[in-house]
Parts: structure tokens; C-alpha cells; sequence
């Protein structure tokens, strides 16, 4: 009996305790926000306010190996700001993981300029995470971004997203293992069965097929995604596709497991330079052209410093600087005139300095929206995932 | 200050409870809250929605079944491999029992995802083991990466020193008077392991298995690099949902699902298997 009563006793006090911890622990949880749900509105877009001179502290998000040495340091001179410049980006979809809680708060972490890619820019854009640019502090990139980047259709007017740098998507053949391979549709031939391999990345794998199909990518509606997609996924059914990859496929190519896959040209001028058998190639349907972009995300500080930045990279001299170091294509004009009297090789390469009737039949890289983008991301995901 | 004679347990217990509280009660709150909520990120709302849980059911049941068969199949071969191997350290290695005992450990002074990646060159179409397999007829298709016999062979290879430990621990255990006396009344070497070894190991067995088979069905990163488009497996479909495509909701569903699942699995196991074989003799 009164044993009884004793267990009873300590029952209670147990959970009291973790009752009280519990409370303690959830209110903390609290204080610290976190959560994932927004406000339920897009706000509306505020614009960058300048404000004097730029000075005091930057702080930049971008890619990793993705700019020279000296860069940063000279802007630091040559503008008294002082910059904190951090490689925290590796993929889109793992920062904005990372970022999102942030925020659907309104904050940004400290930072004052993300670099992330077309579609990503323009989904934070829509859930209103970024600032328009007040043009009157970028002169430069107003005269400088090459024409043809100057009007994408997520932001026609270069309102809040600005050019990091460019790359193409098309084709990475080994030209002894696939001499034959050189347009998209030839990734579908049985001879190859096995040894295909497309990119994970939707927005660069879907609208190449998309092209292959007839289909311009360009405004695509959900019907003609699905449908590539469709394609895609018989090719994993019979086969043909052996997987799909990130930069991975750079291995598999190497040893030969696959002979020709969706791949990215900036990797390819480092790849070719260890195995002088593979090679980016133009597919006859043309290629995906996408860029990094540097954006203000809202709550960003200082964001005079942010504009000053962007600003100083569109100078054609700094850019030679970053372009010769990253051998990505460069979004400023001018460029490859200083480069032809530094290094007359790299000014020559067409996937760093594509001509226009190099990249004729490229498309800028779509993106679906909205409720549009969940489904048909959802659809290629199901592929993957199979 | 005296703590009393009654205070002193909980006072012990404490920092067990708030880690458990912190880490695990209160991120199971907000993945419960999340799988409930619809919409979009950025206009999700907590409304009741049931259907996550019942979608991720019937959209992703291919992938459960994947994910249990791949497990399951790696824990079998990884016990086969692992029995005698423990059964050799334990009796039969004399000075060279810690040697073995380290090599059994050594890969995992390698990262992860670094040992997962050797397989990719272990399995590539060119490497001798492939073209062995090719010429017995065992490489359908000409290769073995991107299949999923890869993601088997990955799962096991990762997973196997979680089997061996704890047979290890139990055979060690095992009084070898208990053995002998079996012999004395006249069982085979054969019998005296049936009767006697072989019970006596059985909590290392379970305990094995399931330290086995429980991450191996959560797992992604094997299928993710060993596997093609046919081979994912439940992890790497809640990694999509989350990192890709950021519908929070349904990967919270999902997840809580695959726990689900894994307890009802392990709880059936453990019936069948007995807790006594699982806690030992300090159960009884």
C-alpha cells in the first residue's frame, strides 16, 4: 500500500520534471523562432535605399572557387569597405534550405549579396526575399552587361538579379568512346544503351530534351515539361540512362562508364585538360544558358557596400581579373579585348567567350513557377527517385 | 546541501532527460506540426492535413518496399559474412584477435562517404571484379554499378562492423567450460555449437540485425551514388522533398511513416526473437 503510493509519487515527480523541461525547452525553441511557415503574402519587393558613400562591412555569399585572389582585396582598397567573403554555396537548393527560415523573417544571416543561380533568383524574387537595385549606384553594370543577358524573363528589366557569372549546359562526350554523339536526340540511340547520363539539375536536363523534341523551352507550359519528362523516364525504363548525376559524371566519364552525358562547359575546359579525350560539345539544338547572379536579399545590411560590389565586377579590368582565374563566360563587355593582350589562348576558347553565332540556338535557362514548378519538379523528381 | 536518498536518482536522470527533451521531443513536436501543414514555402498552414500522411503511403509505397527489401537482404549477407568471422576472432585467433579486431574497425577511420565512393571504382565497368561477374553471367546489362545490387553491396559493406561487434561481444562472453561440458556428455563439435554457442551468441545476433537493418533502411547515401533511377530507396526520397523540393510537409510525413514502420518491424522482431534474447541473461 504505501509502497504503491511511493511509486505514484515518483511517477508524478518524474513528470513533473519533464513536464518542466519540456516547457523550458519549447519556449526556448520559441524565443529562437525557426519554424518554416512564412506570413502567407508576398511582400511587396523593397528597393535598395542609398544611402552616401559606401563604407563599413560586406558580407558575401558565393560558390566556392569562384573568383581570383586579388579581387577582393582591391575592391576593399579602392573602396574603404571592408569584406567578409564566404563559400557557402554549393548548391541552390541546400542554401535556400539553409536560408529560408531566416528569411521568411525578413533577415539574411548578415549577408548582404547571395550568388545564386536564374531560377533560384527568381524564386526568392517571388516569395519577395530579395530588394530591387537602385540603378543610380550601378553605372557600370548598366553599361557593361552584354547585351543578351540583359533581359531574361524572370527579370526583364535586371531589376534585382545581376550576372556573377555564365555557363552553358549541353553535351560531354568522350570522343573516342562517342564520336558519333552531337545532338541531344543522339543520347536517346540504343547503341549507347547504358552508358547516358543526364543531370540531376531539372532546369538544365528537361528543357534539352524539351529541344530534342521540338519543343522551345522558351515559355514551355506544364503539358510540354511533362511530357519531356515522360520521354526521360522511358529512357530509365529501357536502359538507356544510367543514372543521373552532378559533377559526378566527371568520374564516370573519366573511367569510361559513360561515354556521353548532359555536362557543364566549365567543367569541361578543366576535365579536357586531364583527359584530352573528353569534350564539351554544342548540341545541333542548341544549349541552356544560365548564370549565377548576385542578388540583395532582404534585411541585408548595408546595402550601399552591396551595390558599390556589384558595381565594381561589372568594371571590364576587374572582371579580366575574375574571368581569367574562374574560366566561366564572362557577363562583361569588354572583357575579352583585355584578355586578348594577356593571354591571346583564353580569349580564343568559345566556351569562355562563346560568339553569338556559337550560342545562336541557346535558350536562357527556363524555369516553371508557382504551383506549376511543385508538380513538375515533383514529376522529375519521381524519375529520379524511381 | 544534502541531497536526499530519493532526490539524488533524479537529479542523475536529469541531463539524460533535458538532452532527450531538447534534441529528440522537441524537433518530433515541430516534424509533427510540419507534417500536418499544406501549401507552399512561404504560405504553409497548419490545417489538420491528414493526406500528407496518407499520400506519402500510396505515392512512395515502391520505394518502402525497396528500401525494406535492400535492408533486409544486406543484413542476411552481412550476417552469413559476419558469424564466422566474430566466431574466428572470438575462439580461434589467439594473438592475433586485436589485430583483427582493429581491421574489422580500420574503415571507419575513413569517412562515409569516402568509403561509399570506393565502390564506385570497386564496380566500375572495367575493374576486374565486374568483368568476372560479366563472364559468369552475374552482370546483366554489362555493368553493376548504377544497379541495385550495388546498393546491396554497399549497404553491407558499410553496415557490416555494426554485426560483427556485437556476435563478437557475445561469443566472447560465452564460458568455454560450457562448451567443453557439451563435449564431455558427448555432443559433436556440430551440436555443441547448435545447442550451446549458438543460443548463447543469440543477443549479438539480434542486437546485430538490428543495429544493422535500422539505418540501412534510412539510408541514401548508397543508393544515392551506387544506384541509378530504379534503385532509390525511402531516405532519398525525403531528401529530394526536403533539399529539392522543398515541400516540408510531406517529407515530415514521411519521415515519421519510415519511424513508424521501422518500430513496427523491430517490435515484431523482437516478439518473435524474444527480449530475452536481445537483453541477455539480465533479463530473466
Amino acid at each position: 500500500m504505501g509502497n504503491s503510493e511511493l511509486k505514484t509519487r515518483r511517477l508524478a515527480l518524474i513528470l513533473a520534471a519533464l513536464v518542466a523541461t519540456a516547457t523550458l525547452a519549447l519556449g526556448l525553441a520559441a524565443c529562437g523562432g525557426g519554424g518554416v511557415e512564412g506570413d502567407g503574402e508576398t511582400a511587396e519587393a523593397e528597393t535598395v535605399k542609398l544611402a552616401g558613400k559606401p563604407s563599413g562591412e560586406l558580407t558575401i555569399s558565393n560558390w566556392p572557387l569562384y573568383i581570383d585572389e586579388n579581387t577582393v582585396s582591391n575592391f576593399e582598397k579602392q573602396s574603404g569597405v571592408s569584406v567578409k567573403y564566404i563559400e557557402d554555396v554549393n548548391d541552390n537548393a541546400e542554401f535556400f534550405g539553409k536560408m529560408q527560415p531566416l528569411l521568411g523573417q525578413g533577415e539574411s544571416g548578415g549577408r548582404s549579396i547571395f550568388v545564386v543561380t536564374d531560377w533560384m533568383a527568381n524564386k526568392m524574387h517571388e516569395l519577395g526575399y530579395l530588394q530591387g537595385f537602385d540603378p543610380a549606384g550601378l553605372p557600370s553594370f548598366e553599361k557593361n552587361l552584354r547585351a543578351e543577358l540583359k533581359s531574361p524573363s524572370y527579370d526583364p528589366e535586371r531589376a534585382f538579379s545581376a550576372p556573377w557569372q555564365s555557363g552553358m549546359t549541353g553535351l560531354t562526350v568522350r570522343t573516342d568512346l562517342a564520336p558519333d554523339v552531337h545532338s541531344i536526340c543522339d543520347l536517346f540511340d540504343p547503341q549507347y544503351k547504358g552508358k547516358v547520363e543526364m543531370l540531376t539539375e531539372m532546369r538544365d536536363t528537361v528543357p534539352l530534351v524539351m529541344k530534342c523534341m521540338g519543343v522551345d523551352p522558351e515559355g514551355a507550359d506544364e503539358g510540354e515539361w511533362l511530357a519531356a519528362i515522360d520521354k526521360i523516364q522511358g529512357a530509365v525504363e529501357s536502359g538507356q540512362i544510367r543514372r543521373f548525376t552532378g559533377n559526378d559524371y566527371a568520374r564516370d566519364l573519366t573511367s569510361g562508364d559513360a561515354v556521353a552525358v548532359i555536362g557543364w562547359s566549365g567543367d569541361a575546359v578543366q576535365l579536357q585538360a586531364d583527359n584530352p579525350d573528353i569534350e564539351w560539345r554544342m548540341p545541333t539544338e542548341g544549349c541552356i544558358l544560365w548564370s549565377d547572379n548576385m542578388v540583395i536579399p532582404v534585411g541585408a545590411p548595408n546595402p550601399t557596400a552591396a551595390e558599390a560590389w556589384i558595381d565594381y565586377v561589372y568594371e571590364p579590368e576587374v572582371q579580366a581579373d575574375i574571368a581569367e582565374y574562374v574560366n566561366y563566360v564572362t557577363p562583361v563587355e569588354g572583357v575579352k579585348e583585355i584578355l586578348a593582350e594577356r593571354d591571346p589562348e583564353l580569349a580564343k576558347n568559345q566556351l569562355i567567350f562563346p560568339d553569338e553565332s556559337f550560342t545562336k540556338n541557346c535558350t536562357i535557362q527556363p524555369t516553371p513557377t508557382g504551383e506549376e514548378e511543385q508538380k513538375i519538379t515533383a514529376a522529375f523528381e519521381a524519375v529520379l527517385n524511381g | 546541501m544534502k541531497l536526499g536518498r530519493r532526490t539524488v536518482p533524479y537529479a542523475l536522470l536529469a541531463p539524460g532527460a533535458v538532452w532527450l527533451v531538447l534534441f529528440f521531443v522537441v524537433p518530433l513536436y515541430y516534424m509533427g506540426k510540419l507534417s500536418l501543414e499544406s501549401g507552399t514555402v512561404g504560405s504553409l498552414e497548419f490545417n489538420w492535413h491528414w493526406a500528407n500522411y496518407s499520400d506519402a503511403l500510396s505515392l512512395y509505397d515502391t520505394q518502402f518496399v525497396r528500401s525494406f527489401l535492400y535492408a533486409g537482404t544486406a543484413t542476411a549477407i552481412a550476417l552469413v559474412l559476419a558469424y564466422p568471422l566474430a566466431y574466428v576472432i572470438a575462439f580461434k585467433a589467439g594473438r592475433w584477435r586485436n589485430a583483427l579486431l582493429f581491421a574489422v574497425i580500420a574503415p571507419f577511420f575513413t569517412t562515409y562517404l569516402i568509403r561509399t565512393l570506393a565502390w564506385e571504382t570497386i564496380l566500375s565497368d572495367q575493374s576486374p571484379v565486374v568483368e568476372v561477374l560479366d563472364t559468369l553471367g552475374l552482370a546483366p546489362g554489362g555493368h553493376v554499378l548504377a544497379t541495385g545490387g550495388a546498393v546491396i553491396a554497399g549497404l553491407t559493406y558499410n553496415f557490416l562492423p555494426f554485426m560483427i561487434l556485437p556476435i563478437y561481444a557475445s561469443l566472447e562472453r560465452i564460458d568455454v567450460r560450457l562448451i567443453e561440458a557439451a563435449k564431455d556428455l558427448y555432443a559433436s563439435a556440430a551440436g555443441a555449437f547448435w545447442r550451446v554457442t549458438l543460443p548463447l551468441s543469440a543477443p549479438g545476433v539480434v542486437a546485430g540485425t538490428l543495429l544493422t537493418f535500422i539505418p540501412a533502411s534510412g539510408d541514401y547515401v548508397n543508393a544515392q551514388f551506387l544506384g541509378s533511377a530504379g534503385n532509390q530507396m525511402i531516405g532519398n526520397v525525403i531528401q529530394s522533398l526536403y533539399l529539392k523540393q522543398t515541400n516540408y510537409p510531406s517529407a515530415a510525413a514521411l519521415s515519421f511513416v519510415l519511424t513508424a514502420l521501422i518500430m513496427v518491424a523491430v517490435l515484431v522482431y523482437i516478439r518473435f526473437a524474444g527480449s530475452e534474447a536481445l537483453m541477455g541473461e539480465e533479463a530473466r
